[in-house]
């Protein structure tokens, strides 16, 4: 998305991303950035709560209308959890088991092509 | 400095933006894949200033969520990765008449969120309210699909000045692209 915005933003059309992966999004470099702190799947506010979700649109809106210039992140200040846990858990191996792990490969083995050989194999 | 930081409201250590560029590189290499994704990185980014006040800006929504289609496996709250859902050109649907939506498609936190409602991914619903309260001038006449890609070249030569000429045919001020 960050492509898509700055094609944008060079001819004329003001953005906001809206996102939960910061690291990506301010590693690219965007314009506008609403960083919603919030697990990956859910960059427009929380599920099931139109109020959070009005309240993270008017955040975006804001940034919208008054970022002074490039690469301006503003964040959302409302927490998912009490618990930051859920946040070691995202595409972590040192959180997997050996199942667990085996489990995702297969599941990613079942769309994606296979890994190279290593050499010696 | 956990210790010495615990008397005075400090936050956990690892209570910070996922390193989600650190992770899926780690992941992967586990997995076998020794070359990490090439993520976009810009020394210059481009800016626009809203040339007019917000109560008076058409403002549209960018997605890569899909289209619920029959006959493309589930795809609906909870579904598990399911690749053909995807969509592989640019779709532009009515923002007042918005189709159901899915990311089955796409890598989400599926451990602790299940897509279940599409308001927290797709904030259409929410900008038709500030529309109606005069917040922005218009919900542009429709929203845009933008895929996925790998490549990043077919991103910035083909579905950007794709997008570009339907926002201006729509005549769309501003875009809130949503990064899933």
């Amino acid at each position: 998305m960050g492509l898509i915005a700055n094609y944008l933003e060079a001819n004329g059309i003001a953005t906001v991303v809206m996102g939960c992966a910061k690291d990506i999004v301010e590693y690219c470099g965007v314009a506008r950035f609403l960083f919603c702190d919030f697990p990956l799947g859910c960059p427009a506010g929380r599920p099931g709560d139109r109020a959070s979700q009005t309240a993270t649109l008017e955040l975006a809106l804001r940034l919208l209308e008054s970022a002074p210039g490039p690469r301006t992140t503003v964040q959302l200040s409302e927490r998912w959890s009490d618990n930051p846990d859920w946040k070691l858990d995202f595409f972590n191996v040192s959180q997997m088991s050996a199942v667990e792990f085996e489990r995702a490969r297969e599941e990613e083995l079942a769309w994606r092509k296979p890994p190279p050989k290593a050499v010696g194999d | 400095m956990a210790a010495m930081g615990r008397g005075l409201g400090f936050a956990a250590a690892h209570d910070v933006a996922v390193p989600y560029i650190d992770r899926s590189r780690e992941y992967y290499l586990a997995m076998g894949y020794p070359k990490p994704y090439e993520w976009a990185h810009f020394a210059e980014v481009p800016f626009t200033a809203l040339d007019k006040p917000l109560h008076q800006t058409s403002v549209t929504v960018i997605t890569t969520a899909a289209p619920i289609t029959p006959g493309k496996g589930v795809q609906g709250a909870g579904a598990a990765m399911n690749p053909a859902a995807a969509f592989h050109e640019i779709y532009s649907a009515s923002s007042g008449d918005a189709p159901e939506l899915g990311i089955s498609h796409l890598h989400y936190d599926r451990a602790h969120t299940r897509a279940a409602d599409q308001g927290a991914f797709m904030p259409l619903r929410a900008l038709a309210d500030t529309a109606a309260a005069g917040r922005i001038g218009a919900v542009a006449p429709r929203f845009h699909g933008v895929p996925t890609r790998y490549s990043h070249r077919l991103s910035l030569k083909k579905d950007g000045p794709e997008l570009l000429s339907r926002l201006r045919a729509d005549q769309t001020d501003a875009a809130i692209l949503i990064a899933i």
